[in-house]
């Protein structure tokens, strides 16, 4: 299958199981892991691709996902650092995915934060925006559901 | 007398007009404005004692403006205010004061303590005792435009990001629009959905809005640090680009002071009346609910609460719009005690969330608010106003509370049914 756009990004999220959704969006999020520093995000979406996670394992993981997405907020009057902003959003996604129960708008919602990190590294950098991280997205997702495919 | 110290006093001087001389000569020391503060109510210091914090200005008002206070100057019999005191003074009037207005509303003989403590800033600020958070933010609204440094690049890649995941335009610079919707920094930093929200709504309810290139930024970093001339600039920039884009009215974020420096203050810093209407966002949410235009579908089942932001309702008036738009999306509301005119301030606003060594103090005075939220256990808090947010989020995670905050139009917009 290959996705060239939203709709069909959309489309795809929408056929899977719910642990394969877990497991898709846990993917799409690594695609901007090289925004955040926080080991917490990591751990997160290392338990979040495994589909024996319990709810409690689960509920542990967010709590720090949580943590870490407070702590990088940026505070009202501080000068923005657009590079820790990026680690903020990383969280936002990651938080989006490490639940029991993930709906296809999760997932979305996920996919665009984890964008939404890349745009901010793009602020920090003054690349101006693209849409690679949707490319990098699409792709990530596609392969997910090739390996799929071949597992079947 | 030092160069700083000097110009902090003259200024002090200067802001000694009729409400505050008239304010210093009615207090009758009754101690009933310590009760209201959330800084003192939490930790029990004295100091903390509204009243008290304007300590150095009343000295000088006695000192210069009454006969017997410039008779004991004249004959040494009183100290002169010094650089020290004011150091001191500065937790005082910024740290632990977030102009709350809490104070002023329980004074028995009408003072306006807020009114007071930002006349207090604008000498503080002059002496050069501002905190090192609040004065950067100054400078980068004067040499940038926001308090935190936001350029329009970001602010571009922000709607694009935003037209993505919603589909819906989002327009830039069109003239003769109704509405010119203004952001605070916070928001396009950390709530760039807020944006996605208020393109929901104007499309649902069909009314025509835009941002401008020139005044996307609403947040009054003048009105924190006790700069009427910063201010000024501030709102000026909002008032030109309003007017070039001839637009009927201009939204003020989900920001506390960003709605009290352009509602209520605004023409008075710029000396003239507006040509357009100014008002919160939950303002014109209301007005689109109150004309029938928000046809929202489906109800939250959780338990929901609100947090009203300081500035929004007891300094501002507005307390029911938001209650009315709760109901229309909130199954199961709930009230905390005090809520509405008397809420207690999330301990963050006035600037107070800028100032890093401030912090522990702020998680102290947390305290009020986690026990406003003990009695009511919502399973989520709304509010509407970014800084309150994440104040209340990291006083939420210092005391191990497990309750998301959400912010009110994103809730509204959540609900309006996707078009045909």
């Amino acid at each position: 299958m290959t996705i060239t756009n939203d709709q069909e990004f959309k489309a795809a999220l929408a056929t899977l199981d719910n642990c394969q959704r877990r497991q898709a969006t846990a993917y799409l999020i690594r695609q901007a892991l090289d925004l955040t520093p926080d080991s917490r995000v990591r751990a997160g979406l290392d338990l979040a691709v495994r589909c024996d996670a319990n709810e409690a394992e689960l509920a542990v993981a967010a709590g720090g996902v949580n943590s870490a997405r407070v702590a990088s907020y940026t505070q009202c009057g501080h000068d923005a650092n657009w590079t820790c902003q990026a680690s903020h959003f990383v969280a936002r996604a990651a938080q989006e995915c490490i639940k029991p129960e993930i709906s296809a708008s999760d997932a979305w919602e996920a996919a665009m934060q984890a964008r939404m990190a890349r745009i901010c590294q793009h602020i920090a950098t003054g690349e101006g925006t693209s849409n690679r991280e949707a490319e990098a997205q699409y792709r990530a997702l596609e392969e997910y559901l090739k390996s799929l495919e071949t597992q079947s | 007398m030092s160069a700083s110290l000097d110009k902090g006093v003259r200024v002090l001087k200067e802001m000694i007009d009729a409400p505050i001389a008239s304010y210093f000569s009615s207090c009758v020391h009754c101690g009933i404005c310590a009760e209201a503060c959330l800084f003192y109510t939490e930790t029990g210091d004295p100091k903390y004692t509204p009243i008290h914090k304007l300590e150095p200005m009343r000295r000088i008002y006695q000192q210069e403006y009454t006969l017997l206070g410039r008779l004991a100057k004249m004959v040494g019999l009183s100290k002169s205010v010094t650089d020290e005191e004011l150091a001191e003074w500065q937790e005082l009037v910024y740290n632990s004061c977030t102009l709350c207005g809490r104070c002023s509303a329980v004074c028995p003989v009408g003072n306006d303590i807020v009114y007071m403590v930002r006349k207090m800033r604008e000498g503080m600020s002059a002496a050069g005792h501002a905190p090192e958070g609040i004065k950067g933010a100054v400078t980068r609204t004067i040499n940038i435009g926001s308090p935190m440094g936001v350029k329009l690049p970001a602010v571009k890649a922000q709607m694009k990001h935003i037209e993505a995941d919603t589909g819906i335009a989002i327009p830039l610079d069109q003239e003769g629009v109704e509405y010119m919707v203004t952001l605070s920094s916070m928001e396009i930093i950390n709530f760039p959905e807020y944006l996605g929200a208020i393109a929901k709504v104007m499309r649902h309810v069909g009314r025509t809005w835009t941002l401008s290139s020139e005044a996307f930024e609403a947040t009054n970093a003048g009105m924190q640090i006790g700069n009427s001339d910063l201010a000024r600039v501030i709102v000026s920039r909002v008032v030109a680009g309003a007017e070039k884009l001839k637009v009927k009215t201009v939204i003020s974020p989900e920001c506390g002071h960003a709605y009290t420096a352009l509602r209520w203050e605004g023409a008075n810093l710029i000396g003239r009346p507006f040509t357009f209407k100014v008002q919160h966002i939950v303002e014109t949410l209301e007005e689109f609910r109150a004309a029938g235009l928000l046809k929202l579908e489906g109800m939250e089942t959780d338990r929901l609460s609100f947090h009203d932001p300081c500035q929004l309702a007891r300094r501002g008036g507005v307390i029911q719009p938001q209650r009315n738009l709760m109901k229309m999306v909130a199954k199961d509301f709930v009230e905390m005690p005090d809520a509405g005119y008397m809420n207690w301030c999330c301990g963050g606003g006035g600037g107070a969330s800028s100032i890093e060594e401030g912090e522990e103090l702020r998680l102290e005075a947390f305290k009020r608010k986690k026990r406003q939220l003990d009695a009511v256990k919502p399973d989520r808090l709304v509010t509407a106003c970014a800084n309150c947010r994440i104040v209340l989020e990291e006083g939420l995670e210092h005391y191990k509370m497990n309750l998301p905050v959400v912010g009110l139009t994103e809730t509204i917009a959540e609900h309006i049914p996707d078009p045909e």
